[in-house]
């Protein structure tokens, strides 16, 4: 498959008051023309840091991309001027955002605010710029759109405005979305509906998707590919199936045993121990290690590099070493592994990969 | 990829080593309570640390500088009048003309042998504008502190039963605040002094009268707020009294708005009055206040030159003290506007 | 929008109300009359002008001819000046009190605005600090010092400008530029504040995805949505230029209302004082009606909603 974007080892940190903040340290993925990856972590565990700097709208100062490259159509972003990363913003890659009551401006009407975009990047005229606007809208399932162009984000829904949000997103057709948490501040039955109509938008024009979230429900959904994160750090990475089904390391075990599950209303929700380390000051070793109940003395000392456990599923945990004792993932994990597959096989489909 | 670089690695290194959780969980920062952290984030503000110093040193000047003296506000000594400033010491650094000459540079003191020195010089009647200016320094603060305390007692209580009770009562209670609010404070103070007499008993009761309705305001939308947030309705819910609901969990998280409100309301209470003195409505000669100084010192600007120079100088230090602390306390309060 | 603004007029009908009635009781308290410069006068020509300006009737009468009287303007005569109706003195002196005022607001709000947004787009830097000192010092001289020292420097020392009085537009330079720093300072603060919170919003976020150049954001939402709050400070804003009138015109020697009305205090010419007093207020409450109007209209969350905030 082709590869659209390039991320190598990516290094952002925040320089604030109190010292360096190393929100990102050493992210490095590929993404592929037309699927969907899946970014999961906690909150502070560098996810949202990532997607913003693809798009370069991080504040500079406090954050500053310290090291690594970010390679789009040959060129890499880190080192495109402001006007030439504007050229790219909303036209080849582009963003939505988690809350939809805050991410409209309140005193535009729905359709400038969506011709904006297009007028920005598209040689069209007015009249034409709003023909388009109006099809979006139309495209993201809202009725009564000419109405609608007329309208201030307060008459819209929280669902309704994230469709916009969308189709200001999708105004010049990107080749890249990111979807920062784009369902979280929204209602659960809505969630579905936004949901499918991202994977239905994707089926119709073939773009890719980084779908940032920390929901594991959201991402068996939605993903091909999912990376794990946790401190700054990609800790596992690999198809839907390998994450949700052979989970290498520990700390994708906890997400997993965390996940709330209908069939299981006697057993007690598991949580992961502990809370994410102060990025001020990384620990030294593993950064999971004090929380990790898998830990080997070796995690105190050693960052664990990326082991291959398949051609598309990598993991940085000691637990992979040839010298490390043999370790299965805890009951309940493996007990969500075998739903998981159950799940699968009941809708009659084979696992992806 | 990288495994071989690792692969001298000792098996020691796999022994399991799980986590002490409790260690883990352990809080290593001291706890800080709200209003430490406050002061911790007001220490750094330097401007508000110079507004701090600045007013205590003018509050110790107005408090001990007329008792000090062994002259009077209003005792006037024609054989002294109008004399320019003349400090010890001072007088020898020529820059800040406290030598006792008048702009055109003849020695007043040597001339007329005047032997005292006269820190801010006298003026047309001989009165000696250091015990003076400090004189309207101790009306301006006053003032200052009389504003805050209506505001502390009236604001607060106005709005807090009107945002506690809500419903009809506050229905009332803010219509009355929307018609105090029409009326201009000045015509307050015109109305009040037309009654009384142009002084210190017409402004502290125009003030009563409307100076509190900010805070009013600003504490009613306060409990508004508050009231309904979960953990009032858990006291509630537990039974709490509403004496114990409003001093225990309402008032204290009101206090950031109330310190900040009547930090503002100080330095535009102080404005006010020495506005008021100085287009006559207020503090009247010979009765000595910051506004009315200046005002006089008007009559002699070209001449006299320190008349409204000093008085300018100490109601605008004293008004930007104010102001400074007054943003700092609200930068330091309120971490949302810290940017 | 329509009930708010019909309860809007109510509550500024109710409020003139009330000042016009403290004004005539308060008059009736004073002590002053028509005849206190007059009093070698008969018992018969003393009656006689009692009877001119409707004096020898009961208190409740003259409560509501006097209340007649204001429906058409009449706001009574000054004991002073010779007589004369206190709507033609206002009338006289408005001119240069509007100029002024008008000069110094557009001037002020102009300058402010641009001290505000630079301040906020460049947050943080020298030209912050700077224009964030300026702002503090601004709203903490007052203007009757700021006026002196403009006076003595630039019209004493300097020379450049005209020291008093009101003779063509260079005179106008001076009280304009003293009665504007005010204004300058409120309205930078208040801009500065506004400006940084909605930069760092969401919908900011969500224009510079879209790929708006920098200066388009600022322009097309940042300042469009920070504007907005401003209006609401235009309403103290007049009351702060009204009080800062009566001391620029006494010491520029302009011949505006507010010189008049100081002078008026100093001569205890009660008509003059209550007249102007109502003026004023009349003022004032209306430009604050119209601001609120304003507000309701420019901020579409309002205007569609059809109510209060």
């Amino acid at each position: 498959m082709e590869k659209i974007l390039q991320v190598n080892d990516l290094h952002i940190s925040f320089d604030i008051h109190a010292g360096e903040v190393q929100a990102v340290r050493g992210v490095t993925f590929d993404l592929y023309k037309g699927e969907t990856l899946a970014i999961v972590g906690e909150s502070g565990s560098g996810k949202s840091v990532t997607s913003k700097a693809l798009m370069r709208l991080l504040p500079t100062p406090p954050s500053r991309i310290k090291q690594g490259e970010i390679l789009f159509e040959g060129k890499d972003l880190t080192k495109l001027t402001d006007k030439e990363m504007q050229e790219i913003r909303g036209k080849k890659i582009s963003m939505i955002f988690q809350d939809p009551m805050t991410s409209l401006n309140p005193t535009m009407t729905i359709g400038k605010q969506i011709m904006e975009a297009i007028l920005k990047h598209q040689n069209l005229s007015k009249d034409e710029a709003r023909k388009r606007a109006i099809e979006l809208l139309q495209l993201v399932g809202i009725k009564n759109a000419e109405l609608r162009m007329k309208q201030y984000p307060h008459q819209f829904s929280g669902g309704m405005r994230q469709r916009v949000v969308i189709a200001i997103a999708l105004a010049c057709n990107p080749k890249i979305l990111i979807a920062d948490e784009p369902t979280t501040a929204l209602d659960v039955t809505i969630q579905a509906q936004i949901l499918e109509l991202m994977k239905d938008l994707q089926k119709k024009l073939g773009m890719s998707i980084i779908f940032i979230t920390h929901d594991l429900g959201v991402v068996a959904n939605m993903a091909d590919r999912v990376a794990v994160m946790y401190a700054g750090k990609i800790v596992e990475m690999g198809t839907v199936d390998e994450i949700f089904y052979n989970p290498k390391h520990p700390y994708t075990w906890g997400l997993l045993a965390s996940m709330p599950s209908l069939d299981h209303k006697d057993t007690e929700l598991y949580s992961i121990p502990g809370s994410p380390p102060d990025l001020l000051n990384p620990p030294k070793g593993d950064a999971f290690a004090p929380r990790n109940p898998y830990a080997l003395k070796i995690d105190y000392e050693l960052e664990p590099p990326m082991f291959q456990v398949s051609d598309t599923h990598y993991a940085a945990t000691w637990l992979l070493h040839e010298l490390a004792p043999k370790v299965e993932p805890p009951a309940i994990v493996r007990e969500r592994m075998k739903q998981f597959a159950d799940i699968v096989a009941r809708k009659g489909g084979k696992p992806r990969g | 990829m990288a495994k071989q670089q690792y692969d001298q690695l000792s098996p020691e290194w796999f022994q399991p080593a799980p986590p002490n959780v409790g260690e883990q969980e352990k809080i290593n920062r001291p706890s800080l309570t709200f209003w430490h952290d406050v002061w911790l984030r007001l220490r750094e503000n330097k401007a508000a640390i110079a507004g701090m110093i600045m007013i205590v040193i003018l509050a110790l000047l107005a408090i001990f500088a007329p008792m000090a003296s062994e002259r009077s506000y209003k005792a006037q000594n024609l054989s002294h009048a109008k004399l320019p400033p003349k400090v010890p010491v001072l007088e020898n650094i020529s820059w800040l003309n406290l030598d006792g000459k008048d702009p055109n540079g003849v020695d007043v003191y040597k001339e007329r042998g005047v032997k005292e020195y006269y820190w801010f010089g006298t003026d047309d009647l001989g009165r000696d504008l250091w015990v003076r200016t400090w004189y309207g320094t101790r009306i301006s603060l006053y003032i200052g502190l009389l504003a805050a305390v209506i505001d502390l007692f009236i604001g607060i209580a106005y709005g807090g039963i009107s945002g506690y009770y809500g419903g009809r009562v506050d229905n009332a209670m803010q219509r009355v605040i929307e018609i105090l609010n029409g009326i201009p404070y000045l015509i307050v103070v015109i109305l009040f002094i037309l009654i009384f007499e142009p002084g210190i008993i017409s402004i502290t009761l125009a003030m009563v009268i409307t100076g509190w309705t900010t805070m009013a305001r600003i504490v009613r939308g306060q409990i508004l707020k508050l009231k309904n947030m979960e953990y009032v309705l858990a006291a509630r819910t537990l039974g709490a009294s509403n004496s114990r609901l409003i001093f225990k969990h309402l008032i204290p998280n009101v206090m950031g708005p109330i310190i900040i409100t009547t930090m503002f309301t100080i330095p535009s209470a102080i404005f006010t009055e020495a506005f008021l003195s100085f287009i006559g409505l207020g503090i009247r000669p010979p009765e000595a206040s910051l506004g009315s100084l200046v005002n006089e010192g008007y009559k002699s600007i070209q001449t006299y030159p320190h008349l409204i120079i000093i008085p300018s100088i100490v109601i605008s230090l004293l008004i930007l003290s104010f102001n400074l602390v007054a943003d700092g306390l609200r930068d330091a309060l309120d971490p949302k506007m810290r940017k | 929008m329509a009930r708010y603004t019909i309860q809007r007029i109510v509550y500024m009908v109710i409020t003139l109300f009330i000042i016009a009635t403290l004004t005539f009781f308060l008059m009736k308290l004073l002590p002053g009359s028509p005849l206190q410069n007059q009093e070698k006068l008969t018992p018969e020509q003393r009656a006689l002008i009692l009877k001119e300006y409707g004096l020898d009737k009961p208190v409740p009468v003259q409560y509501v001819q006097y209340l007649g009287n204001l429906l058409q303007g009449d706001l009574g005569v000054s004991f002073q000046y010779d007589n004369r109706p206190v709507t033609e003195l206002i009338g006289d002196r408005i001119g240069p009190s509007a100029q002024l005022g008008f000069q110094a607001i557009v001037f002020g709000t102009i300058v402010g605005l641009v001290l505000g947004i630079f301040a906020a787009i460049r947050h943080n830097s020298w030209e912050d600090y700077t224009a964030t000192v300026i702002a503090v010092i601004g709203i903490s001289v007052p203007s009757f010092v700021l006026a002196g020292f403009l006076q003595y420097f630039i019209g004493v020392k300097l020379q450049w400008l005209p020291v008093a009085f009101w003779e063509g537009f260079k005179y106008t330079i001076m009280p304009t530029l003293a009665l504007s720093v005010g204004v300058i300072a409120n309205i930078a603060r208040f801009m500065r504040t506004e400006m940084l919170e909605v930069l760092s919003s969401d919908y900011i976020l969500t224009a510079r995805a879209k790929g708006i150049s920098n200066a388009g954001v600022v322009v097309k939402h940042a300042i469009r949505n920070s504007l907005i709050p401003v209006i609401t400070i235009l309403g103290p804003m007049a009351v702060n230029l009204m009080t800062g009138t009566l001391v620029i015109e006494k010491i520029f020697a302009v011949p505006g209302l507010g010189e008049q009305f100081v002078r008026s205090i100093e001569l205890n010419d009660y008509p003059v004082i209550m007249g102007t007093t109502l003026f004023y207020s009349a003022l004032l409450i209306f430009v604050i009606f119209i601001v609120d109007i304003l507000y309701g209209i420019v901020d579409p969350r309002i205007r569609l909603a059809g109510g209060k905030k």
